[in-house]
């Protein structure tokens, strides 16, 4: 008779199994839903998506707007996430719940706040509109609530990252050579970019998504400053346009689009992360 | 020849001061920093690091003053406990790392010397999360040497080390201390590496300097309540201890042999007797096996002692856990203390 399997052993094969469902079951709800409707649309009509004028000008802007969206929030999120990881102060709990406010408030609301911050009854509106600055309808508009709504992922992935790095390896390379900002270069850095990546692609990914803000402050976006393209709209607020226009047959195509495009850009993205490791670790100094 | 001097070097960190901590240290020189956990050895290091700022006091190496001079610019070799390898780089990209601090051509020839010097060539290109413990204790020592320190600062070397590799490295460390002469601090709990490697003993008690000597007062010196313990005394008793008991008659008998800072007897002079022998009667109350017997913990009269017992041919049967048994203490082998007041 073959032996009895101790408790302990069988409690953590009844853990794993749940676990293996738990993930599976995540999976089908995170994949089903897309699978749906990306299978909705017969191929030909793909094409006829990607051959529309209105949303190729829309995505492209959407891409333009959340690029430079990512690139705010890190700018701003990526120090302020050191600071949190690093620095203790008097409020700190508060501090990291206004981080995450963004996330808590409908965004709808955010496109609301930011109308009336830029209403010219408002001390700010005014200053920005005696500078003549536009900002309803153009991309400021939309890059400003692409940012809000997203900073709160760079912060909080950057503050993970940062909380990582191991004190005593930043003390030991400053005894061994390195001044402080050699030692961020060389040790903090690469140990925390991977999370610090992780929080751009959330930001991008929160970026392109969004619609309540942008259909209350850009519904249409037209052309201004450096930007000088075609009038268009953010691609979720024209997306919204198709499917009210014609439904789900006249939404579906352009969707598939652009979630395909968004999952082959998360994809590159990682992968060019992890290409960049391994260059990097190429590049280490061997006999 | 290099000479490090502190002097009145003092530092707080979290409520906690150090010091004034005044010690010298030249060519060849090692010292170990021995003391509870908590007295500030760790801080000391890392003040003589320039980690953490010191609020009074020099460092000054060669006459320069370093006092205020950043961690970089000391040429130190730190060994932290934790040996904080850096964990995105290989087993060559921690070795070589001085070295590419140090120049920007660095001299692949002198890293492969590090590596093979170390038995570490084979695992150059290795993540050293891959590594066991005595390969990680070498990757930090061939770092702290690429860094051509003129000072080495060691926190617990050889700590969470199986005996083979401890006593393996700890004749490598020798042999490094030997041939490079470079000044050596080195924090231990442990006495066979403060005698392996250092020449003085450096005693902190609450970040005060309580004692500073040379280690071989550990053998055949005077030596405190904290020394003894330090070398593995299992029965040390303060004297301040015994005067509130010394009603009962094993107190008594230890009082009367006590020297002003009390005695240490080693459970090997503390034997078994049978019931016609003078001695003191106490029961057992926990037994730990030994390479050579048994170490007992006997309570007499209200106090735990340490006895080893030695099962002779004939006598094979093992006191039990709470049985009674008579003690005799070798008069011969109590080793009488000093004062712990300006010493540990």
């Amino acid at each position: 008779m073959a032996p009895a399997r101790p408790a302990s052993a069988l409690g953590s094969r009844i853990g794993r199994a749940a676990a293996v469902v738990a993930a599976i079951s995540l999976g089908a709800l995170i994949v089903v839903p897309v699978l749906a409707l990306v299978t909705y649309s017969p191929f030909g009509s793909l094409a006829g998506a990607v051959q529309d004028r209105g949303f190729r000008d829309a995505v492209v802007f959407t891409l333009e707007a959340s690029g430079l969206a990512v690139a705010a929030a890190l700018l701003l999120g990526v120090p302020s996430g050191y600071l949190l990881a690093r620095r203790n102060f008097r409020g700190k709990s508060i501090v990291e719940a206004l981080v995450t406010l963004p996330i808590l408030i409908p965004h709808l609301l955010v496109g609301v706040a930011l109308v009336v911050l830029f209403d010219r009854e408002t001390l700010f509106g005014s200053v920005v509109v005696r500078l003549g600055i536009p900002f309803l309808n153009t991309i400021y508009a939309v890059v400003a609530v692409m940012t809000y709504v997203s900073v709160s992922y760079a912060v909080t992935a950057s503050q993970l990252a940062f909380q990582t790095v191991d004190p005593d390896l930043l003390e030991a390379s400053r005894t061994l050579g390195a001044s402080p900002a050699t030692a961020f270069r060389t040790i903090t850095l690469p140990i925390a970019v991977r999370g610090i990546v992780t929080g751009g692609v959330l930001a991008w990914g929160r970026s392109v998504s969004e619609v309540g803000g942008l259909l209350i402050v850009a519904y249409t976006v037209y052309p201004v400053g450096p930007w000088a393209g075609p009038i268009t709209s953010p691609a979720s607020v024209y997306l919204y346009n198709l499917y009210t226009i014609g439904g789900l047959p006249g939404a579906a195509p352009a969707a598939t689009i652009f979630i395909l495009l968004g999952f082959a850009i998360f994809v590159t993205v990682r992968l060019l992360e992890r290409l960049g490791r391994v260059v990097w670790r190429r590049q280490e100094f061997l006999p | 020849m290099t000479s490090w001097s502190l002097s009145g070097l003092s530092s707080r960190v979290d409520g906690f001061t150090l010091g004034p901590i005044d010690l010298r240290l030249d060519t060849g020189g090692a010292v170990a920093v021995i003391g509870r956990s908590g007295v500030g050895k760790t801080t000391l290091l890392r003040t003589i690091a320039g980690l953490l700022p010191p609020t009074a006091g020099r460092i000054e190496r060669d006459g320069e003053d370093l006092t205020r001079v950043p961690p970089e610019r000391r040429r130190l070799g730190y060994i932290p406990q934790s040996l904080a390898l850096f964990p995105h780089r290989s087993v060559a990209g921690n070795v070589g790392y001085p070295l590419e601090r140090r120049t920007t051509a660095p001299d692949p020839a002198e890293l492969r010397a590090l590596l093979d010097r170390f038995s570490l060539a084979h695992l150059a290109g290795r993540p050293t999360s891959r590594l066991s413990g005595g390969e990680r204790q070498r990757v930090a020592i061939a770092r702290a040497l690429a860094a051509a320190p003129s000072l080495l600062l060691w926190d617990e070397p050889l700590s969470a080390l199986d005996p083979t590799a401890r006593s393996s490295l700890a004749e490598l460390l020798g042999g490094v201390q030997r041939d490079e002469g470079i000044p050596l601090v080195v924090v231990t709990h442990d006495p066979e590496v403060a005698f392996a490697l250092a020449d003085r003993l450096l005693v902190l008690d609450a970040g005060r300097m309580a004692f500073v000597g040379p280690t071989t007062q550990l053998v055949d010196g005077e030596l405190t309540a904290f020394l003894a313990r330090f070398i593995g005394y299992e029965n040390v008793i303060g004297r301040d201890e015994l005067r509130p008991h010394a009603a009962t008659a094993l107190d008594a008998w230890l009082l009367e042999r006590a020297g002003p800072g009390g005695l240490a007897i080693s459970a090997e002079a503390v034997g078994l007797v049978d019931d016609a022998s003078p001695g003191f009667v106490g029961r057992v109350r926990q037994l730990s096996p030994r390479p050579d017997g048994v170490d007992l913990r006997v309570e007499v009269e209200g106090r735990t002692v340490v006895a080893r017992y030695r099962p002779l041919a004939g006598a094979v049967t093992y006191p039990r856990s709470g049985s009674p048994v008579r003690l005799q203490v070798d008069e011969k082998r109590i080793r009488r203390l000093a004062p712990s007041v300006g010493a540990a």
